[in-house]
C-alpha cells in the first residue's frame, strides 16, 4: 500500500448559531463535522458521499484551510496544517487545490479566461515572464482539451462543460498534488459529465494526482473512486473499498442509499425498502441531545430491535468488518 | 374513450433573437408530439435541446420575443381546442429556402389573443411543476396561502375555510409530515424535497388533467429523488392524471414513463414506447439515444481504461443549424455509405415499428 498523502484525524467543526429571540444569549452549536478521520493515499481517489447537509463540503473546506477547524488534525505530507497560520500555509496552497462546485460563482465574470488563468500562474510563479506564462497557459489548455481561441472569452460565453475545464485548468496551473473536487459534475449533462470525468481520470494517471471526490451521485462515485467514505450528519458511518461498500454494505444507511439507486436503475419497478420512520426522513435535527447513534431515528434496525438502549446512549465508533472496510454501527448488517 | 390524444403538438417552433449574434436561436424547431390520456410521456435530451421551452410554449409562458412563431397545440378538454389559435394573424414570418429571415410580431395583440386562449386551461386543465421549486414559489407568502389561492381560482371550493381544508388534504396526499404546521411555512423554511412536494401539491390541487413536470428530481439527493419518483407514480395510479415529465436523467424517465421522446437541437429525434426506446425491444435505436444511454455511469458502460463513454463535442448550437442531420457531427454510427446524405439532407421522423419513430437515415427506408 502507498503512503498516505493526507491523514485526517478526529476533525471537528462546530458552527454556532443564535437560537430564538434572545439569540445573543442562547447559542446553539451545530456539529457540521464531528470527529471525522480518514486517509487518502497517494494517487488514490477517495469518494466522500452523503446527503446534502451532512458536512461533505465543510470537510473539503477544512482540508484547504478555507475554514478553521474546531479541533483535530490534518496532516498533509507529514506536516500538520491545522496550527499553521495562513501566511505559513500559503506556500502549501499550491500543493492542495480545490475544484469548486459552482463555477458561475468561482470564475470572475468580468475577467477573460486568459486573465483568469494567467493570474493564478503569476501569483504562484513570480519568477516567470510573460512569454513563459503564456507557454504554461497553452500547456494547460492542451491538458484539458480546450481551444486556444476561448482565452479571449468571458466565462458567461462558455458552456457548462467548457467552464468546468477552465476550472480544472486553473486548479492545475499551480501543479497541485492533492485536489478536493466538490461536486465537479453536478450541473452537467450525462454526456458532458462523462467527458469531464474521463479528463479527471486521465489527469490523475498523467500527473499522479490524489483526489478527494465529493459528490452525492452514487453511481459516479462507485466507478471513479478507489475507496468510499459515507457520511451521515457529520460523521463517517462506513469507509472501505468502493466495490465492497457498494456491493456489500454493512451500515443500514449505506444500504438504504444504494438501494434507492437500484430501484431507480431497474427497468421493472421494485418497491423501495420500507423505512422505519418516513416522516423523519426529510428533517435533520441537530438540537436533540448529542448522544447515541445519529441515524437511529431513521434506522430500520433500530425499530426492528425494539429501540435498544445501546443505540440511544452510545455513539458507535468505526470498527473493522473486513479488509480495509470499517463500519460505525452497533448492529452491522 | 375518445380516439384523439389529450394533447397533440404539431410543428411547434419557438425562436429567440440573440442581439449579440444578430441571429435567431432556434430553440424549438418543428416539434411534433402526442400525449394520450393516462400516459406518462418522458422527454429526454441534453440541456439546450429545447425540452423545457417546448413545455413552456404549451403553457404560454414564453416571455422573450419573438417566442412561438408557428405551430398548433390541440388540447382535448371538454371540446378540442387549439391553444395557439389565431396567433398567426399577428405574426409575419419571412422565410427563404426554409430558413427564417425575419419575424414581425404585433406583440400586444398576440399576447392578448394567447391569454384569451389560455383562459381556463393554464393551471386548471394543464398544471406545471417547475424545475426549481424554491424560486417558482413566492417567497413572501406561506405555501398554504399559495395553494389556497390556486384552489379558490380553479376549483369549486370558493370559500376560504373550505379551500384550506382542501389544501391540507393535498399536503397530506403528497406526504408532507404534519401538514397543519407546514401550511404556515414559507418556501425558504422547507427543505428541497419538501418544497418539491409542496409544489406537486399545488399543481395537483387544481385537479388538472395534464401535469407537466420539468426536471422534478434534479438537485435533490438520491434518497429524496427516489421518494419523489415514488410519489409521482403513486399519484398517477390514484388520480389517473396524465403526466409529461422532462428530465436529462434516463434513470428517472425510464422508471416513470411508458412513452419516451428524445430531443436534440430543438427537434424530436426518436419517440415511442419506453420498451422500444430504452430496451431496444425492436432492435432499432437512434445513435443519439444510444450514446445517451451509454454515457450513464454504470459498470457495463465502463471501458478498459476506466473511462466512461462520452459523446464528443458540445450540444448543437441552435443558431447555425446544419443543413443535414443535426446530430451528424457527433454521431458515432455515421458511415461512408450514408455520410453524404447525413450532411446534406435532414432525415424525416420515420416509423420503424408500431408507434416507434426514429429520425435517422439508417432507418429511413
Amino acid at each position: 500500500m502507498n503512503d498516505a498523502i493526507l491523514k485526517v484525524t478526529d476533525l471537528k467543526k462546530h458552527f454556532s448559531q443564535g437560537k430564538g429571540v434572545m439569540s445573543f444569549l442562547q447559542k446553539q452549536t451545530i456539529p457540521a463535522v464531528d470527529g471525522v478521520s480518514f486517509e487518502v493515499n497517494s494517487q488514490e481517489t477517495l469518494g466522500l458521499v452523503g446527503e446534502s447537509g451532512c458536512g461533505k463540503t465543510t470537510t473539503g473546506k477544512l482540508i484547504l484551510k478555507l475554514s478553521q477547524p474546531t479541533s483535530g488534525s490534518i496532516v498533509y505530507d507529514g506536516i500538520d496544517i491545522v496550527p499553521m497560520t495562513n501566511r505559513n500555509f500559503r506556500p502549501m496552497r499550491s500543493k492542495i487545490q480545490m475544484i469548486f462546485q459552482d463555477l458561475d460563482a468561482a470564475l470572475n465574470p468580468k475577467m477573460r479566461i486568459g486573465q483568469i488563468l494567467s493570474e493564478t500562474i503569476k501569483i504562484h510563479h513570480k519568477e516567470l515572464d510573460d512569454s513563459a506564462v503564456n507557454t504554461r497557459m497553452y500547456e494547460l489548455l492542451e491538458m484539458v482539451n480546450l481551444k486556444k481561441n476561448k482565452l479571449s472569452n468571458f466565462p458567461s460565453e462558455l458552456s457548462g462543460g467548457e467552464k468546468r475545464r477552465v476550472g480544472i485548468a486553473r486548479t492545475l496551473s499551480v501543479n497541485p498534488k492533492f485536489i478536493v473536487a466538490d461536486e465537479p459534475t453536478s450541473a452537467l449533462d450525462v454526456s458532458i459529465q462523462a467527458q469531464v470525468i474521463n479528463l479527471m481520470v486521465d489527469l490523475q494517471k498523467q500527473l499522479g494526482l490524489s483526489y478527494l471526490f465529493i459528490t452525492h451521485d452514487l453511481r459516479l462515485m462507485e466507478l471513479v473512486s478507489h475507496r468510499v467514505a459515507v457520511m451521515y450528519l457529520g460523521r463517517i458511518v462506513e469507509i472501505g473499498g468502493a466495490k465492497q461498500v457498494a456491493k456489500h454494505p454493512h451500515h443500514p444507511y449505506t444500504e438504504i442509499l444504494w438501494s434507492s439507486l437500484h430501484v431507480k436503475q431497474s427497468k421493472t419497478i421494485v418497491k423501495a425498502p420500507k423505512l422505519a420512520n418516513t416522516a423523519a426522513w426529510d428533517v435533520f435535527d441537530f438540537s436533540s441531545e448529542d448522544q447515541g447513534c445519529r441515524f437511529a431515528p431513521r434506522c430500520p434496525i433500530f425499530a426492528e430491535k425494539g429501540q435498544p438502549d445501546q443505540c440511544k446512549q452510545q455513539a458507535p465508533t468505526l470498527k473493522s468488518c473486513g479488509e480495509g472496510h470499517q463500519v460505525a454501527c452497533h448492529f452491522p448488517l | 374513450m375518445s380516439t384523439s390524444p389529450l394533447l397533440k403538438i404539431e410543428n411547434l417552433r419557438t425562436y429567440f433573437y440573440s442581439r449579440a449574434k444578430q441571429a435567431f436561436i432556434r430553440s424549438v424547431d418543428g416539434v411534433d408530439l402526442e400525449v394520450n390520456k393516462g400516459d406518462t410521456l418522458g422527454i429526454v435530451g441534453e440541456s439546450g435541446s429545447g425540452k423545457s421551452v417546448t413545455m413552456l410554449s404549451i403553457m404560454g409562458l414564453i416571455a422573450a420575443r419573438p417566442g412561438i412563431i408557428s405551430g398548433e397545440v390541440w388540447y382535448q378538454g371538454e371540446k378540442r381546442i387549439n391553444l395557439l389559435d389565431g396567433l398567426k394573424d399577428h405574426l409575419n414570418v419571412t422565410e427563404e429556402n426554409g430558413r427564417v429571415m425575419g419575424i414581425e410580431k404585433e406583440d400586444a395583440q398576440w399576447q392578448r389573443r394567447l391569454e384569451a386562449n389560455m383562459e381556463g386551461i393554464r393551471g386548471k386543465e394543464i398544471a406545471m411543476i417547475f424545475q426549481n421549486p424554491k424560486s417558482a414559489m413566492n417567497p413572501f407568502f406561506t405555501i398554504g396561502h399559495q395553494i389556497v389561492e390556486n384552489i379558490i381560482k380553479h376549483t369549486p371550493y370558493k370559500a376560504r375555510e373550505e379551500a384550506k381544508d382542501r389544501a391540507l388534504y393535498w399536503l397530506d396526499r403528497v406526504k408532507i409530515d404534519s401538514p397543519k404546521l407546514r401550511f404556515f411555512n414559507h418556501p425558504y423554511g422547507l427543505s428541497g424535497g419538501m418544497c418539491q412536494r409542496a409544489m406537486i401539491a399545488m399543481a395537483l390541487s387544481s385537479e388538472a388533467k395534464l401535469l407537466i413536470a420539468d426536471e422534478p428530481t434534479t438537485g435533490l439527493d438520491a434518497t429524496i429523488q427516489s421518494r419523489i419518483a415514488d410519489l409521482l407514480e403513486e399519484l398517477r395510479e390514484q388520480t389517473g392524471v396524465t403526466i409529461v415529465i422532462i428530465s436529462h436523467d434516463m434513470g428517472v424517465i425510464g422508471r416513470l414513463s411508458n412513452k419516451i421522446a428524445v430531443m436534440y437541437g430543438g427537434r424530436v429525434m426518436e419517440s415511442g414506447p419506453s420498451a422500444a426506446v430504452i430496451d431496444h425491444s425492436d432492435g432499432k435505436s437512434h445513435p443519439y439515444t444510444e450514446a445517451l444511454l451509454k454515457s450513464i455511469p454504470k459498470e457495463d458502460n465502463l471501458s478498459t481504461q476506466g473511462h466512461l463513454n462520452s459523446i464528443d463535442g458540445e450540444v448543437l448550437d441552435t443558431i447555425n443549424v446544419p443543413k443535414g442531420c443535426r446530430f451528424a457531427t457527433r454521431c458515432q454510427r455515421i458511415n461512408k455509405s450514408i455520410e453524404e446524405r447525413c450532411k446534406s439532407e435532414e432525415p424525416p421522423l420515420a416509423d420503424v415499428s408500431t408507434g416507434h419513430k426514429i429520425r435517422c437515415w439508417l432507418y429511413a427506408d
